[in-house]
């Protein structure tokens, strides 16, 4: 197995999926936010989502983290680097889970996330696919700097707008 | 860490990306219908994912079956308890041109040896869609005995075979 890195930053940390995840991700995908990302789900397809996030490490050799609240040690959210086939390129995705929004969260876990696709991963580009009508989620593609660059369909999801990040030299490091 | 299997045709090792062409085939075909649906090769794909992330969440899962001799990918065995399942199975899957060569009975054989002897179940069960005639054949080939009906969400009822326990299989 890929040893999946550790990232953190001033309020979070990014660690690796655990089993122990399951419940604030059941909960996620049982609600109504998960609308956008493929939801909702009953407990038995979030476990499968759970599992294909840590198979993806080993496929692609990246991946999604679990977001931990450093503070609480509580489970927030799910955000990182996706290629699943059907994916047109490297996708930055965040799912913040219920009663976290409005924090600045996301943005901070992406900004991470971005920072390791770009520092570490050497990546020269990065899109983020946002669901029609998820405002809160293109609210975040416009902190992180990325800006609209045509649409694309994910036959799992349906139709997304496309955010393309800025190049790594115009991002401050 | 995900162990690896030998047996005298077969090698049970970790899967790799280069298996997934040889998975999203299977499940391209009308085959996967009773292993979980025909899948696109999105769909296939996350399915793919998850049986691999299996080992990190239950540090078992399913193995990439490869014939020895050739290196051949025959498919996916091994141990499998996802949310909602009805018992610790072992289960199996063989793609079109590795089929009747007894290779998910060897494969499926090792697999339960190692569910039994190294990481000490007191059982092991197959959960077999309905209508599955050779999955329940291979189970019925390994010892194991019908248990029970298990209704599933949407998909055809599972039947749920009980292997025989490690008392009683014969090394």
């Amino acid at each position: 197995m890929i040893a999946i890195p550790t990232l953190t930053t001033d309020r979070l940390t990014l660690r690796a999926p655990h089993i122990d995840d399951f419940d604030a991700l059941a909960a996620f995908y049982a609600s109504p936010r998960a609308s956008f990302v493929g939801g909702p789900l009953t407990a038995e397809l979030s476990w499968r989502v759970l599992a294909q996030e840590a198979g993806h490490w080993l496929l692609r050799g990246f991946g999604r983290w679990v977001v931990e609240h450093r503070a609480s040690g509580a489970p927030i959210g799910i955000v990182g680097l996706w290629f699943p086939a059907g994916f047109p390129e490297h996708e930055l995705g965040w799912d913040l889970f219920e009663g976290h929004e409005g924090q600045g969260y996301a943005t901070e876990a992406a900004h991470a996330a971005r920072s390791y696709a770009y520092d570490m991963l050497g990546w020269t580009t990065l899109i983020s696919l946002v669901a029609d009508g998820n405002d809160a989620s293109t609210r975040v593609a416009r902190r992180l700097g990325a800006r609209p660059d045509g649409r694309f369909t994910y036959e799992r999801f349906g139709d997304m707008a496309v955010w393309r990040h800025p190049a790594p030299s115009e991002v401050a490091a | 860490m995900i162990p690896t299997l030998t047996t005298d045709r077969l090698v049970l090792r970790p899967n790799r990306p280069a298996d997934f062409d040889a998975y999203a085939a299977f499940y391209a075909s009308d085959r996967a219908r009773l292993r979980g649906g025909v899948k696109t090769r999105a769909e296939a794909f996350v399915q793919f994912a998850a049986e691999i992330g299996h080992w990190d969440l239950r540090g078992y899962g399913f193995w990439a079956v490869e014939e020895t001799a050739t290196g051949a990918y025959c498919g996916q065995v091994g141990l499998w308890y996802p949310e909602g399942w009805a018992e610790r199975e072992v289960g199996w899957m063989v793609v079109a041109d590795k089929e009747g060569q007894g290779i998910a009975l060897e494969a499926a054989l090792a697999a339960r040896a190692y569910a039994y002897d190294t990481l000490g179940w007191p059982e092991v069960f197959s959960c077999i869609a309905d209508g599955n005639t050779r999955s329940i054949a291979l189970a019925e080939r390994m010892g194991a005995r019908f248990d029970r009906r298990h209704p599933r969400d949407g998909q055809a009822d599972h039947l749920v075979y009980r292997h025989p326990a490690p008392a009683e299989v014969i090394r």
